[in-house]
């Protein structure tokens, strides 16, 4: 036996161009999972360390609602109760020059038994002795009480700002410029976790982010000892506030990715599809070009069983070559989709600062199974027909295109099963979202199914038409498409799909950006939008505002986030200038009535995003807790709109402030008179806002450009998962060819020795992969065209909510067929030059 | 040469234990270069408390007029001041408790904060620091707890009128009597008492019965030759208690007598200072024994050492060292290191007093984050020829060293 495998693994060293495309098929596709696995799961991570150091030891949070929770509360809690593992946080964002940092501001005495940092490699002693006396231990932690701006921050952190101990330096709080002093060091036992963290007293906190008398959250602590405190604290806090669960709450936030990531992953698994296809051709072009030796080897003896596992075990040592090479590309792959990742997250859930990928061994088990599983799925097929042939018949080669010709009826009834199933997943899955993802692969595999039998058509149909069209070598090309089924069919499968995804996720971003461009165009109503980066105006600067001559109308928003048992709802609170109404479009209702029902009733609009979530509608109620205690309120209407994926509610003005004690404002839209000058107006407000507080100052074109940046931002990673999968099928055309070519050398040699010129050859190659890649682009168009339906109906309206119109531009179509060509004809100049340059007579002395 | 009170010492500990805590809790590198050599307690303290730290703070220089109820109040103006009270008790069914309920209050600025700069209700330069301790006799169990808080937000305070001076829910309250005004509610009492960790709790009303009594020289206590190296300092040496101790789902109705001891000061201490002995014992034929001696590196007795005899109608004397004469009769070893004294000899032959004091429990160690023993203790002896007992409570610091724990 061993001679046996020497013999196998000395075949496949003599072939480096087969092993090596073969080993890059299993490669990008391992690398493509891995990569995306990674970049979830640091992501993921680095928002649940984040989390873990911010929770601290907090079991619970006590959070109240838009303007938080009053401070008197818990004072009350220790004082009155005598509840004791409870802390206060008052948390929100600042900017310091260009990096958002999150700005902690905890009551040092409660802290300790939360938040457990520790110590820097220096000694309680040194800690305690360190500095000389003007700058010792004690100042700095009398300063931390009772001077304004000190702050902690990590070293790492510090190291990257730039900032040094004992420092003065400026940065930015809800919009206003604020002194800090970098008081000290701190650290938590595993690096990195409070990165782009900064701690300050409580106090400050309030100042800096204008939270006066109230507190973002009241953290609760429940340890075995006190499984009462929960039932306590239940029975003593009044109504408009929330006991949840830190884990719960935590959980609740990273769930909103959740839909986002299944589809990277989704994508994912999309490459490693082609991948498999490619394999599958690898591994059966290896077999198939054996075929003589096989059959030899089985004449001499060698069992079935035995043909099968040499088969096998060449595809089990590619799988795991391919797969271990696969994970190191993967892991600088996916270095470089993380902070795609991670800026995608920080745009449209919560900021998360990854630093690094951390390889976790979860993800690089998945990977190399996944790498190592479809390698040996795909080798098992020619393995199994090798081991299937008769000894003799083995040996030549029409037999087993007469076997695929045979097979053929079956695959083609698998394609149609596949396609059907998946209707009928689609139809009866409900708001599932694998569910519908499954049903997506299975239309995919369906009709790739289906792809070799409308090949062998197209090339029995076509062929007399290229004959007439193109000559001899054209008719031969066409025609041994067909008849070499066993080779191209894949091929053109792995091409088609892969052209299809291009197809499919061009058309639906295409759709989805019209809509979203078609959407901002009517929401954005107002000349100028004037808001306050992470906070609310001050009152009075607002009020200086709206005086400057020139603004006819204005709108005031304010978004925020509510609590509720299923975690957070975003609450919109409008109110509306004269033209702002026709800016939200109502999907179903009298306008009138519904703005009347919102304006005066106390009801409320819900998002598209939001109606499909919680299934509720035009006439439903939703209940939220509010400053009153819990309250429901009416849905006057469902509203378009793309701006998150949970979902938000609409709420007057009016109706907010009976309801809540909140009177911030974060942002503002400006109406000008017909003759004010924008550039005029855009000024006053900026010199307004001067020494006061920093303005986000925009024109109405200006956040249409921006919220389309951010949705092509979006998007990045999805080009470069498709691009990825363009490139798994151009090399899967590439080992076809050069396949196909290989095994077909005798006949070529005779074509050249009848005659045809190295030219001639070198055309029949090109126009046989050319037609391919027209094949492919053929059948990837309806494909294309299917996934975007299924993407925009089914995967965008269960993972976001979303609804939108599809568009199908004649362009993505055009591009699609030249790239499925352009592919084709790049994977083939290799083998036309070497279908050239092949020498006749050597190939024919073969035999 | 700078010499010390006990309470000067218990101060300074306190402050490098409230930088301590703050620093654990935030784990704080403050910058410049670390020191390795671990240095002793009290050069610590020395360090901490240099007479720079006083800079900008009032100074208990001339003798002051004591006004009640508004001395019971805080003095902000002052770096530190505590509200110290221990006390005796037996339940109805004859079981002995000791406890013991003492806030600190300490001004970490000389300057007040400036509430219309600051913005938020949490700004503040107070921190107050509690610790409560009972003894279970009978049991044989010693409970301790300790609590930190900013003077802020209500929170944690000290008002004068109505009094109460409280952190978390640890407090003791002005009441209002609605009854006459008789002699013994005109200093602003009767006080109620509450504190509790976990399963125990203790809710008692102090009555007073005898007047607050100032301690060295009307009431400002010269802690050593320099100006201002002094404090105000004033006890009320007996307190009718009547009240309840909760443990678990029991509840006791217990009754016996308190001590109240008043300090406030900005004073630093020296070096030279190890640790302190603090007696304070009530007697049966009704007078007040009171006696801190100060022990100096070398063993020996501080001359700064004093105390304060109030006899029943409420007069008092003040004791000097030489009037004390102080016989260690036993020893304590603690669990967590450290000998303690552990029974006395005390004679005051100027006055006829010649007293045995054993504690009532030997492991009273108050392992806080300052290590000291604070415990009920028994008085049997005589005062001439007559057979005299009494109860009271013994303050022993310095001896577990360092003070601090890891």
């Amino acid at each position: 036996m061993p001679a046996l495998y020497r013999a196998s693994f000395g075949y496949l060293l003599r072939h480096p161009w087969q092993l090596a495309l073969a080993l890059l098929g299993i490669c990008i596709g391992v690398a493509v999972i891995v990569a995306v696995d990674l970049a979830n799961e640091s992501s993921r991570r680095a928002f649940l360390l984040s989390m873990d150091a911010v929770n601290g030891e907090a079991t619970h949070q006590i959070t109240g609602g838009p303007s938080g929770v009053e401070e008197s509360l818990y004072t009350e809690l220790r004082v009155e109760h005598g509840i004791r593992s409870i802390a206060p946080v008052v948390a929100g964002y600042i900017r310091y020059q260009d990096t958002v940092l999150r700005l902690l501001g905890v009551d040092i005495f409660a802290e300790r038994e939360f938040r457990n940092y520790s110590l820097l490699g220096s000694s309680e002693q040194s800690i305690v002795e360190t500095g000389s006396d003007n700058d010792s231990a004690i100042n700095v932690t009398t300063r931390i009480l009772t001077t304004p701006g000190t702050l902690l921050v990590s070293g790492s952190t510090a190291g990257r700002l730039g900032l040094e101990i004992g420092e003065r330096f400026k940065l930015l709080a809800a919009g206003k410029e604020q002194d800090a002093l970098l008081a000290g060091f701190f650290a938590l036992q595993e690096e990195g976790r409070l990165d782009n963290l900064l701690i300050t007293d409580i106090a400050n906190a309030q100042q800096w982010l204008g939270m006066h008398g109230k507190l973002t959250r009241i953290d609760v602590r429940v340890t075995d000892q006190t499984p009462e405190l929960v039932e306590r604290l239940e029975d003593v806090l009044p109504q408009n506030v929330q006991l949840t669960s830190a884990a719960g709450r935590t959980q609740s936030t990273l769930d909103m990715t959740s839909a986002f990531m299944t589809n990277l992953t989704a994508m994912s698994l999309l490459a490693l599809l082609i991948g498999i296809f490619l394999i599958y051709n690898s591994v059966a072009f290896a077999v198939l070009q054996r075929r003589a030796l096989i059959g030899v080897l089985r004449a001499i003896g060698l069992t079935r069983r035995q043909t099968f596992s040499l088969i096998l075990l060449e595809g089990v040592m590619l799988g795991i070559t391919g797969a271990v090479l696969g994970l190191l590309c993967g892991i600088w792959l996916g270095e470089q989709l993380l902070q795609l990742v991670a800026r995608t997250i920080s745009d449209h859930y919560f900021v998360v600062n990854v630093t690094g990928v951390s390889v976790a061994p979860a993800s690089v088990v998945k990977g190399f199974a996944a790498g190592l599983g479809a390698t040996v799925l795909a080798a098992a097929v020619p393995a199994f027909e090798a081991s299937s042939y008769q000894p003799r018949l083995a040996m030549t080669r029409s037999v087993l295109e007469h076997r695929v010709g045979h097979s053929l009826p079956a695959v083609t009834a698998a394609g149609l099963t596949g396609a059907f199933l998946a209707m009928f997943i689609l139809a009866f899955s409900g708001h599932n979202l694998v569910a519908g993802l499954v049903a997506l692969f299975l239309l995919i595999l369906g009709f790739a199914l289906l792809i070799p039998i409308a090949v062998r058509t197209a090339a029995r149909v076509l062929a007399p038409a290229a004959g007439r069209l193109l000559g001899t070598s054209g008719k031969l090309a066409v025609s041994g498409i067909g008849t070499s089924l066993s080779r191209t069919g894949v091929a053109i499968v792995a091409l088609a799909v892969a052209v299809s995804a291009t197809v499919g996720v061009s058309v639906m971003v295409d759709s989805f950006r019209a809509s979203v461009n078609e959407w901002l165009g009517n929401t954005l109503r107002s000349d100028i939008y004037v808001g306050v980066p992470g906070g609310s105006f001050d009152p009075e600067l607002l009020d200086d505002l709206l005086a400057i001559p020139g603004i006819e109308h204005h709108s005031t928003s304010r978004r925020t986030w509510l609590e509720s048992e299923s975690g957070r709802l975003r609450l919109i609170v409008l109110q509306m200038a004269p033209g702002s109404y026709a800016g939200t479009a109502i999907r179903e209702g009298d306008p009138e009535e519904v703005w009347r029902a919102f304006d005066m009733q106390g009801a409320v609009l819900v998002s598209d995003a939001y109606a499909y979530r919680h299934d509720v509608g035009r006439g439903d109620t939703v209940s939220f807790k509010t400053g009153n205690g819990d309250r429901a309120f009416r849905v006057a209407a469902v509203f378009q709109s793309y701006d998150s994926n949970d979902g938000a509610i609409l709420m007057s003005r009016r109706t907010y402030d009976i309801f809540f004690d909140d009177p911030r404002i974060d942002s503002l839209g400006i109406y000008l008179e017909e003759d004010a000058d924008i550039d005029r107006v855009m000024q006053d407000i900026r010199q307004l806002g001067a020494g006061r507080q920093a303005l986000a100052l925009n024109s109405n074109a200006r956040i249409r450009e921006i919220s389309l940046d951010i949705f092509d931002r979006t998007f990045i990673i999805t080009d470069v998962l498709y691009w990825l999968a363009v490139g798994v099928a151009v090399i899967g055309i590439l080992g076809a060819m050069l396949a196909l070519q290989l095994e077909r050398a005798r006949e070529l040699a005779v074509l050249r020795a009848i005659g045809m010129t190295p030219g001639q050859m070198a055309g029949m190659v090109t126009m046989q992969t050319g037609f391919i890649g027209v094949l492919s682009g053929v059948a990837a168009i309806p494909l294309g065209i299917i996934m975007a339906w299924v993407l925009i109906a089914v995967i965008n309206r269960r993972a976001f909510g979303w609804e939108m119109d599809m568009i199908i531009e004649p362009g993505v179509l055009l591009t699609s067929l030249a790239l499925a060509i352009g592919a084709a004809l790049v994977a083939g100049l290799y083998p036309a030059r070497r279908a050239a340059t092949a020498r006749p007579a050597l190939a024919m002395r073969e035999e | 040469m700078k010499k010390n009170s006990k309470k000067e010492v218990l101060v300074a500990v306190l402050i490098t234990f409230i930088t301590v805590i703050i620093l654990r809790s935030l784990e704080v590198s403050a910058p410049g270069p670390e020191v390795a050599a671990p240095l002793s307690a009290s050069s610590r303290l020395s360090e901490l408390l240099g007479d720079a730290g006083r800079e900008g703070y009032a100074q208990a220089i001339d003798s002051r007029r004591f006004t009640f109820p508004a001395d019971h109040g805080p003095h902000p103006e002052f770096r530190n001041e505590w509200w110290y009270v221990t006390g005796n008790l037996d339940s109805d069914t004859g079981r002995r408790f000791g406890f013991e309920l003492t806030i600190f209050r300490f001004s970490l600025t000389p300057q007040a904060v400036d509430a219309s700069t600051s913005n938020s209700a949490w700004r503040s330069n107070q921190v107050y620091i509690g610790h409560f301790a009972l003894t279970d006799a009978a049991k044989r169990q010693f409970h301790v707890a300790q609590r930190f808080s900013r003077g802020s937000l209500g929170l944690a305070g000290a008002v004068a009128q109505p009094f109460r001076v409280w952190l978390d829910d640890w407090s003791i309250t002005g009441t209002r009597s609605s009854g006459p005004v008789v002699a013994e509610y005109k200093f602003g009492l009767p006080w109620k008492l509450q504190a509790g960790d976990g399963e125990i709790s203790l809710n008692l009303t102090l009555t007073p019965r005898k007047a607050p009594v100032l301690n060295g020289v009307d009431g400002l206590s010269q802690k050593a030759a320099a100006e201002g190296n002094a404090s105000y300092y004033y006890s009320i040496t007996r307190l009718r208690t009547d009240g309840t101790i909760r443990i678990g789902d029991e509840e006791l109705l217990v009754s016996g007598l308190s001590w109240l001891d008043r300090e406030w000061g900005s004073s630093a201490l020296s070096a030279e200072q190890q640790g302190w002995d603090w007696y304070a014992l009530q007697l049966s034929d009704g007078s007040d024994l009171m006696f801190y001696n100060l022990r100096r590196n070398d063993g020996s007795q501080d001359i700064h050492s004093a105390g304060t005899l109030t006899m029943a109608d409420g007069s008092s004397v003040y004791l000097s060292g030489e009037d004390l004469e102080i016989e260690v009769l036993d020893t304590w070893n603690s669990p967590h290191g450290g000998q303690y004294p552990m029974a006395w000899q005390i004679t005051a032959p100027l006055h006829e007093l010649n007293l045995r004091v054993d504690p009532v429990l030997d492991a009273q160690e108050l392992i806080t984050t300052v290590r000291y023993w604070e415990g009920a203790v028994d008085v049997t002896g005589t005062r001439g020829e007559s057979p005299i007992t009494g109860r009271g409570y013994v303050e022993l610091t310095g001896y577990a060293d360092p003070d601090m724990l890891p």
